[in-house]
């Protein structure tokens, strides 16, 4: 059973207020004052002298539970939102895995379910692991999810009503045997007919807005349903952080309470692309908000569209 | 500062301020002139309001009538019809306590 062993994550420190984002953007002070008014985003970080490199070694090196286990790592997959995010022939994830002692590994890039991405390379690490045939006599085969993107263009640091964009990023061992978090069920949704701009596109973005907190209360009951459970046995849900309103208005249709999904980041970090779902995991943590044997939920959705739910034993 | 929800006959008499202001500035937010409007109009399958503009119209609201409104309640009933949001805003409008 995939299970993930260890995940650390990494916000930059530089904060910047998300009236400071829009007026770079050049929003009008009422699409700028909902953010913090409606949508719980008060702030983001960025780091505007870092690298994408920098920003991943970051989240790598402060994953302890790597060290001096490096060999054993087979499979390393960075989950991103954007499809393209450097230009040919730069490869910062090679980068990265020379430099981490993982050159050995196979890398590669996950992709296609945008901010929904983190919770299927964390699978696809479990399929690759358990496709080996040999996971019974390997049992220390590990595989690396890594997450975390630069907000660096329009598109990336913004959705229009909805949301901000920061930097983050997180490291996720994945093992077939680990004791920490086990994977019970992984639900994913894909419904290509959202795939396109949405600011281009008013009838489709109508659309989506309508059908998203069904698709997603979806997702996650396609996932407890595969788990045998309820949400009545689900302590913890960590969420993406795209705003506050929507999780609240989410929880109110599924019958679960707000305060039991882990908002408290939305309005420090903003929207970290792949990463959230794994920060509010080391959130979670730290807080001891997660006991042994506690079942949480990590659910995501992405632009394009995709709407995914994941179910973790701790 | 603490806060309290309008009592019923509160929101009552605050409601038909609430249609006006929403009348006045429904043509500000969407930026066109809406005519006839009328309580049954549909907000999103007539007049194509999406949520953001939905919410900059609630901070039109707030502004203009100097009330503060609970959004986490909001539903899709709620924006259905102009006086659904009506509706809505009249009973979730809060005041300085």
């Amino acid at each position: 059973m995939t299970a993930i062993e260890a995940v650390a994550s990494y916000v930059p420190e530089q904060r910047v207020s998300v009236e400071e984002v829009a007026g770079r953007l050049g929003l009008t002070a009422m699409q700028t004052r909902l953010f913090r008014r409606f949508l719980g985003l008060a702030e983001i970080r960025l780091d505007p002298d870092g690298s994408l490199l920098d920003l991943l070694s970051a989240a790598v090196s402060r994953l302890a539970e790597l060290r001096g286990r490096e060999r054993l790592v087979r499979y390393v997959l960075y989950a991103r939102a954007m499809p393209v995010v450097e230009p040919y022939p730069v490869n910062t994830l090679r980068e990265l895995c020379e430099a981490f002692g993982l050159g050995h590994a196979v890398s590669f890039t996950v992709t296609h379910h945008a901010c929904a991405t983190g919770l299927l390379a964390v699978d696809v690490a479990g399929r690759l692991l358990a496709g080996d045939g040999d996971a019974d006599s390997d049992a220390g085969a590990l595989a690396l999810v890594l997450t975390g993107e630069k907000a660096f263009t329009r598109d990336a640091q913004y959705v229009p009503g909805t949301s901000v964009f920061g930097e983050g990023a997180a490291a996720c061992l994945v093992s077939l045997h680990g004791a920490r978090d086990q994977v019970l069920a992984y639900a994913s949704s894909i419904r290509g007919e959202f795939d396109g701009r949405l600011d281009a596109a008013p009838e489709m973005a109508s659309r989506f807005e309508k059908e998203y907190p069904a698709s997603l209360a979806e997702a996650i009951a396609a996932a407890l349903s595969q788990a045998g459970m309820s949400l009545a046995d689900i302590s913890l849900i960590l969420p993406h952080n795209v705003n506050a309103l929507s999780w609240q208005r989410l929880g109110r249709r599924i019958g679960f309470p707000a305060d039991r999904v882990l908002l408290s980041n939305v309005p420090v970090t903003g929207h970290a692309f792949c990463a959230d779902a794994f920060i509010n995991y080391t959130t979670a943590a730290d807080r001891g908000l997660l006991r042994p044997g506690s079942r949480y939920l990590l659910a995501a959705a992405g632009l394009g569209a995709t709407f995914s739910a994941m179910v973790v034993e701790h | 500062m603490d806060h309290q929800t309008l009592t019923s006959p509160e929101s009552a008499e605050l409601r038909p301020r609430v249609f006006d202001s929403i009348t006045q500035l429904l043509p500000k937010v969407l930026g066109r002139e809406i005519p006839a409007m009328s309580e049954d109009m549909k907000l999103m399958s007539e007049l194509g309001m999406r949520s953001a503009s939905m919410l900059e119209l609630l901070l039109e609201i707030e502004d203009d009538l100097e009330i503060q409104i609970e959004v986490e309640d909001i539903d899709d009933a709620a924006m259905t019809s102009v006086g659904d949001l009506a509706d809505f805003v009249a009973g979730h409008a809060i005041i300085d306590g």
